[in-house]
């Protein structure tokens, strides 16, 4: 039983199939990339998957479960959480509760707010904002505010994470650290699903990558596969890059 | 000048606290005059209306444009239980009580719709019942000629007090639960708050259902405190508007705004008052418009710039 497996997604906002018949599956510790051209439905599948939108047709199974139709406020103490495109911090807590928040709600969650507190702490440790706790989110720069979502994320302690273009709008340095950052997630056994633009950045994490246009899958397989799919270079790597 | 520990200042807030209660435990024994006694009841009922306002709509986000409805909703089953024999406390329970129902079955239809349907939802409940129980009863309710030669103001301001210190005393032991932790986030960011496990459907219920209760507990005293009124006052806009214009001016979002908010407004409101009779309500709308322009967090904002400010200076 694969740990995370998706079957024939469809998803059509009136005449527009944005997802149409995407059939994948994920096993337990991996980081499985999804890329392809803007518009191509990589927001669309994760929103699909946490439970932001409905699909239209296709079934989506976590750890043998049918998740399809569930509230997506379900979703984190099942296991699955997520972050956004465009970060949505809790503007006005501090980092601190904004972490807490994750670990008071999520799986597994902590037994008092103090305990929180403190495990919170240890979170923001982690991402590199153990100084920034007592600071309002709406005060954090945008590399903070992505720590701290990703911090508050895991916080919630889920088996798998959708990370929705972590690194878009970063600097490269700033890239690296994010990647170093979700390297050390992969150590702590978290299977991750990750949409991201910066291939150099995805072919290095990923173990497996599912490319997406206009709402279908046309590929999948290791890196390396990827990389030398002519309809891939076609459609979106380009031929400068191959 | 030496810094206070954290520690040291909590203990310095209890100990202003205490002082503050026991002085308003003493006011009726030391203070004889029955007019003061009735403007420091006036500040306890806005305190408790403003605080149970901002439960909703400083800790939830969601603004509730017909709290009138709560309130008016207390005072008339308590009114009318306690006038048909009910023992006061129970009378009390069934108002808050009846300000939940009430609440919940505007809440559970209007929550599930984003935008300003729960605003015009409230507004248009409380418009409703002002309308509706001014027609159906629109004799002025007295009480009873054995009930006025009893009459005493020191317990109807007791009550008012412990109304005010249980509501304040709820609005606080929520912000730091669980609970309120979960309502802030579905204020702050919705989609966020619900993708960490918080559902905001219900938080938004429970921050709806304390603040009515505790506006429908305000409404029952004032049922109890009041010699003759007509029903439909309890259900007029301004015990809305009155209460959301102290939250804002006090500060919305913090426990301390909503009660510097109702002593300020209701003071001013009764120096102006003798001095100006109706033209106090421009004043007040004056300052409003003030407030929300420039002040958007009140009282409290300005007091949170100035601290912060020191401390940098330090």
């Amino acid at each position: 039983m694969p740990f995370l497996q998706v079957e024939g997604l469809c998803k059509s906002f009136g005449g527009l199939k944005a997802v149409n018949n995407v059939t994948f599956d994920v096993a337990e510790g991996q980081i499985i990339g999804l890329i392809g051209p803007n518009g191509s439905g990589k927001t669309t599948t994760l929103n699909l998957l946490t439970g932001f939108l409905k699909p239209t047709a296709g079934a989506v199974t976590f750890k043998g479960e049918n998740i399809i139709g569930r509230p997506r406020s379900q979703m984190c103490p099942k296991g699955i959480a997520r972050t956004f495109q465009i970060v949505k911090p809790f503007l006005g807590l501090t980092a601190l509760e904004n972490v807490m928040v994750g670990k008071v709600y999520g799986r597994d969650s902590a037994k008092s707010l103090k305990a929180a507190a403190e495990e919170s702490r240890e979170a923001l440790t982690r991402v590199g904002l153990a100084d920034k706790a007592r600071m309002l989110a709406k005060d954090l720069t945008l590399m903070q505010r992505k720590r701290l979502e990703l911090a508050r994320a895991l916080a919630a302690k889920p088996q798998l994470l959708l990370l929705d273009e972590l690194m878009a709008g970063l600097n490269p340095k700033e890239a690296d650290d994010a990647c170093a950052l979700i390297q050390q997630i992969r150590q702590s056994k978290i299977t991750i699903l990750m949409v991201e633009h910066i291939v150099k950045a995805i072919c290095a994490l990923s173990d497996r990558i599912v490319v997406l246009n206009m709402g279908e899958k046309i590929a999948e397989g290791t890196p390396d596969e990827i990389i030398c799919n002519p309809q891939v270079i076609d459609v979106y790597l380009g031929r400068a890059h191959a | 000048m030496s810094r206070t520990s954290p520690e040291q200042s909590r203990r310095i807030q209890i100990i202003f606290i205490l002082l503050l209660i026991a002085i308003l435990v003493a006011l009726p024994q030391v203070i004889k005059s029955d007019s003061t006694i009735n403007l420091a009841v006036y500040v306890l009922l806005f305190v408790s209306l403003a605080s149970s306002w901002n439960i909703l709509g400083g800790f939830s986000g969601q603004t509730n444009l017909g709290h009138a409805a709560f309130f008016g909703a207390g005072a008339l089953t308590t009114r009318m239980l306690w006038l048909s024999g009910w023992n006061l406390f129970p009378s009390l329970l069934a108002g808050g009580l009846v300000a939940v129902a009430l609440a919940l079955l505007i809440g559970v239809p209007a929550f599930r719709l984003r935008g300003v349907y729960f605003a015009i939802g409230t507004l248009a409940l409380s418009q409703i019942l002002y309308i509706t129980v001014g027609n159906m009863l629109p004799m002025i309710s007295s009480l009873p000629a054995q009930d006025l030669a009893v009459y005493q103001l020191a317990p109807r301001y007791y009550l008012f007090l412990a109304i005010a210190l249980f509501t304040i005393g709820a609005g606080y032991a929520l912000i730091n639960s669980r609970l309120g932790l979960g309502i802030m986030a579905v204020r702050e960011e919705e989609d966020a708050a619900e993708s960490l496990g918080v559902s905001a459907l219900k938080h938004k219920l429970v921050a709806l259902a304390l603040s009515a209760f505790f506006g429908g507990l305000t409404g029952g005293a004032f049922a109890f405190y009041h010699v003759g009124y007509y029903p439909q006052l309890t259900f007029g806009p301004e015990w809305t508007f009155d209460a959301l214009m102290m939250v804002y001016i006090g500060g919305m979002g913090t426990i301390v705004g909503p009660i510097i908010g109702a002593v300020f407004f209701v003071i001013l409101r009764e120096l102006l008052a003798l001095n100006l009779a109706e033209m106090h309500l421009i004043v007040f709308g004056t300052l409003f418009i003030l407030v929300v322009l420039f002040l958007p967090g009140g009282f409290m904002g300005v007091w949170g710039k100035i601290s912060k400010a020191l401390a940098r200076q330090q």
